[in-house]
Parts: C-alpha cells; structure tokens; sequence
C-alpha cells in the first residue's frame, strides 16, 4: 500500500503474532497433541443449538444458553452469539474457550482491516479471514463451529466457518448436537419473504423444540437481528416456557392469530438461576390403599 | 460413553419413621436424544413394596420382569408376602448371578414390612452389593447431584406432606444440574394406609 511505502511501516509477519505460530505450540517430546489432549486435557464444553438464516429485512441469529462440561451443566444462562463489530455477529458451538479466543482476534483483524481500508470488510472476507485463522491450526482439535451473519454493502449475509477451515455460503444454518432437530423446524417454516415477527418465532421455534429433545442443549433462547443499521439483541426467553407456549398453540391453532406468539414477551429469568426452589405443578394425583 | 449412561435414569429414596418416599425420572433416551417422557422406572413389587431402576433401560424392564416372576413364585410356596429384607436378598441374588456379564442397573428398594409396617430403603450395586441407610439413598448417572440435594434438605423428623417437598425439591434440582437427565419425576409416598402417586412436570430441556 502507498501509505505503507511512505511510512515504511511494516504489517507484522504473519496474522496474531501473541500466539504461537502453528506448528510450534510446546508439547511434551514423543505425545502427539490430539492424543495427549484427550487423554490428559481437561474436559472442554461442547454441545449446543445455534441457529442462523436470511431473510428479507436481515440476518436472525438464534441460540440456546447452556454450557454443558461433558454431562454437567456448567452454566445455565451463558451468551452464544458473539457481537464482532456494529454489523457482524457470531454464533458459537464447539469448545467455547477456542470460540472465545478466536471471536477476539477476529475482532482484531477486522479492526485493524477497517482502519487501513477505512471501510468495514465485508461480511465474505470476515469469513475468509476467520477460516485462514483456523486453518493453520489444524489437526490440533481446536473445535470452532460459527455461523456469521451480517450487513454489509451487499445485504443481509450469512456464512458458517468450521476450524478445518471449511467455508459455506448459505441462507440457513444449524450448528451444534441441536441442529437436526432445529433444521426439521427451520425446513418447515422458513421464507426468504417472511415478516419480521415470523422470523422471530421461527427461530425461538426451533431452538425451544431442540432444547427438548437434545440434552445438551437448553436454558433460555437468545434471539438477534442483524439489520442494515446494526445488530439487536431482541430478546432472551426461559426455553421451557417457550416450549410449553408452543405445545399449548398447537393444540387450539385454529383460534390463534397469525403471529401471536411474539407476545412471548414475559421476561425469562436473567440470571439463570440453579437450584432455586421449584413450583411445584402436578400433572396427576393418585391415592390407593 | 460409557454403557450405564447409554439410557440414563435417576432415582432415590428417602426415609422417615414410619413412611418412605421414593422418586425417579420418566425419561427414556438413548445418548444425548430424548425418545419418550414417560417411561416407568418404579415398579410395584407388592403392597407397599417398590423397586425402582435406573441405568441401562434394557436391564431394567428385564430385571423388573425378572424379579416379579420369582417373587410371584416365592409367594406362591410361601402363602404370603415377601419380607423387605427377603426382596432385597432376592434381588442381590439375582443380580450376583450374572458377576461376571453383568445387568447394567443399580436398583433401589423402598417399601414398608407387610406385618411390622417398618420402613427400609437401601440401595444394590450392579453386582449385587446392599446398602441399608436410614435417611436417603441415591442412584443413577446424576448421583452427585442427588446426593448434594439430598445432603442439603434431608432432615431427620419430617411429616409425610415435608417429605414429599423435599424429594420433589431435590430430584428436579439434580436433574437441572445434568444434561442427559430430567423430563419429569414420579414419586410415591407410601405410608401405612396410602400410597400417594405424583408425576411432577418440571424443565423439559
């Protein structure tokens, strides 16, 4: 760049020059890295639903909120869709250790991109950038399954980006051990042409009905919309609840207004609370003897 | 994963003077993917009499079948009902007869004596191993969970109604805790003249 040649600047060598280059990570002499880490590692949180799609009016990002540590339930109410930039957000599944670190260097490419180029980079070059990142590491289990969707100067964009460097374009997609069971969901009821509140109820739709079934999946449902003026964080709703809401839909359709369920407006606990004494609700009572 | 928590399952029973409370979950899984809520755990094996079965759903409908089949003969020869203790033999001996292949379930026995009306809970490894306690037993894949709930709410003098709050505290605030756990709860109180059967509905993910 001629800026660089007048300043006689040099770009560092190489991206993220803080971590180590790929390939030199310190390991104990004669253990191969994956072995070693799944023989001695700690165990790393994975097992979510996140969901994303285009539509007319923006990109809807969607997630549940639970991190699991293999079977255990580490945090109830945990934030899976990461904020990049004004128009750019990530969903995260895999070991969120690996999504977090990687979401901040991302930011930090993408920053430092905006500030030479004077523009945002575009939504298909945040992705390039992110799967070039990953590329290099891999073969070293690092497990980073995002799905970005933005704005940018050619609309509502959605992209999913995998740490073996596999790059997609899509209109919808579902990551995580929920996604089958929220894709059966998304197929059913998604439109390029869909209403805003649509797609807000598509989308908690299909999260709830994978927190059901999927064990690792639950918590509340976190809902995003990226629009042409910026991300919004729309809203956060107890799963269960959502679920219930829907079950109860479904069995008196016919008298329910187009759109309805929007009004799903009561707030779900924030602080995701464990063991906080439960009401208690009987399905049935029987007495013998 | 291994082969106990291929179907998960929850149970455990708590103790008072004169009453046993037992509680289990209703989920039917296989891995991670949730198949009914409505699966039976707890098995009557008599008046005032219950065993409850957790792990591998296989072994527990078999087990369950098992016992009930030797228990009817058992009945039979004796003319009358089976003894808390003598049950508990029963199942030890049935569960030690496969050491070396075993069933892969852990069951827990909670029930009142036919004549003394005196309560016992324990609960048998999958080899057959008892364990008598005058409080609480658990058994399943969230057992830590459990066994931190019931250490926190167990009290010793509870009347039937607190007992019952107490199990149905501790059961849907272990399962929360686990991922591959939850989808309901049956409990049954079982006092000298009443059984009291209740499902309870808590988080459904």
């Amino acid at each position: 760049m001629a800026l660089q040649d007048v300043c006689r600047w040099q770009a560092p060598e190489g991206l993220c020059p803080q971590l180590p280059q790929a390939g030199c990570w310190a390991v104990p002499s004669g253990w191969d890295p994956p072995t070693f880490l799944r023989a001695h590692g700690p165990s790393l949180a994975h097992g979510t639903t996140t969901l994303a799609f285009r539509f007319q009016h923006g990109v809807i990002a969607a997630a549940d909120t639970r991190s699991s540590c293999g079977s255990y339930v580490a945090c109830p109410a945990s934030r899976k869709v990461i904020p990049v930039h004004s128009h750019l957000l990530g969903t995260t599944s895999g070991t969120s250790a690996d999504c977090t670190t990687w979401y901040r260097v991302l930011r930090r490419e993408l920053r430092l991109r905006a500030l030479r180029e004077g523009q945002l980079p575009s939504v298909a070059g945040a992705a390039r950038l992110l799967s070039g990142l990953l590329a290099r590491y891999r073969g070293l289990d690092l497990c980073v399954a995002t799905a970005l969707c933005g704005w940018d100067r050619s609309g509502p964009a959605l992209f999913y980006v995998y740490s073996d460097g596999t790059r997609l374009q899509g209109n919808i997609f579902s990551v995580g051990s929920g996604s089958p069971y929220a894709y059966g969901v998304l197929d059913r009821g998604y439109r390029y042409d869909m209403s805003t509140p649509e797609a807000y109820e598509l989308a908690c739709r299909a999260v709830a009905h994978a927190t059901h079934r999927d064990a690792y999946s639950g918590g509340s449902v976190d809902l995003f919309h990226v629009r042409e003026t910026g991300w919004e964080y729309v809203s956060r709703h107890d799963a269960w609840v959502v679920y219930q809401e829907l079950r109860e839909q479904e069995e008196s359709v016919e008298e329910e207004e187009e759109g309805e369920l929007v009004s799903l407006a009561r707030p779900a606990s924030q602080s995701g609370s464990r063991a906080s004494r439960y009401p208690l609700e009987f399905c049935a009572e029987t007495e013998a003897l | 994963m291994s082969i106990m928590s291929y179907n998960e399952g929850d149970v455990m029973a708590m103790k008072r003077k004169d009453y046993v409370a037992i509680a289990a979950n209703r989920r039917f899984g296989i891995q991670t993917q949730m198949v009914t809520m409505d699966f039976q755990k707890i098995f009557p094996m008599g008046c005032r009499l219950y065993i409850s079965l957790a792990r591998l759903a296989t072994d527990v409908q078999t087990i369950a079948q098992r016992l009930k089949f030797r228990l009817n003969l058992c009945e039979l020869k004796e003319g009358r009902q089976i003894k808390l203790y003598t049950l508990m033999s029963m199942v030890a001996n049935l569960l030690y007869e496969k050491r070396f292949g075993p069933y892969y379930t852990e069951p827990v026995i909670a029930g009142l004596n036919p004549k003394t009306f005196k309560p016992l809970i324990c609960s048998l490894d999958l080899i057959s191993c008892p364990m008598v306690t005058d409080d609480f037993v658990v058994s399943g894949t969230c057992s830590e969970q459990m066994y931190g709930m019931c250490e926190s709410l167990w009290e010793p003098n509870m009347d039937p109604e607190h007992l019952f709050e107490t199990i149905s505290q501790a059961m849907p605030n272990a399962v929360d805790c686990y991922t591959v756990s939850g989808m309901g709860v049956m409990t049954h109180v079982i006092k000298k003249d009443k059984i009291t059967t209740r499902t309870l509905k808590p988080r459904m993910d």
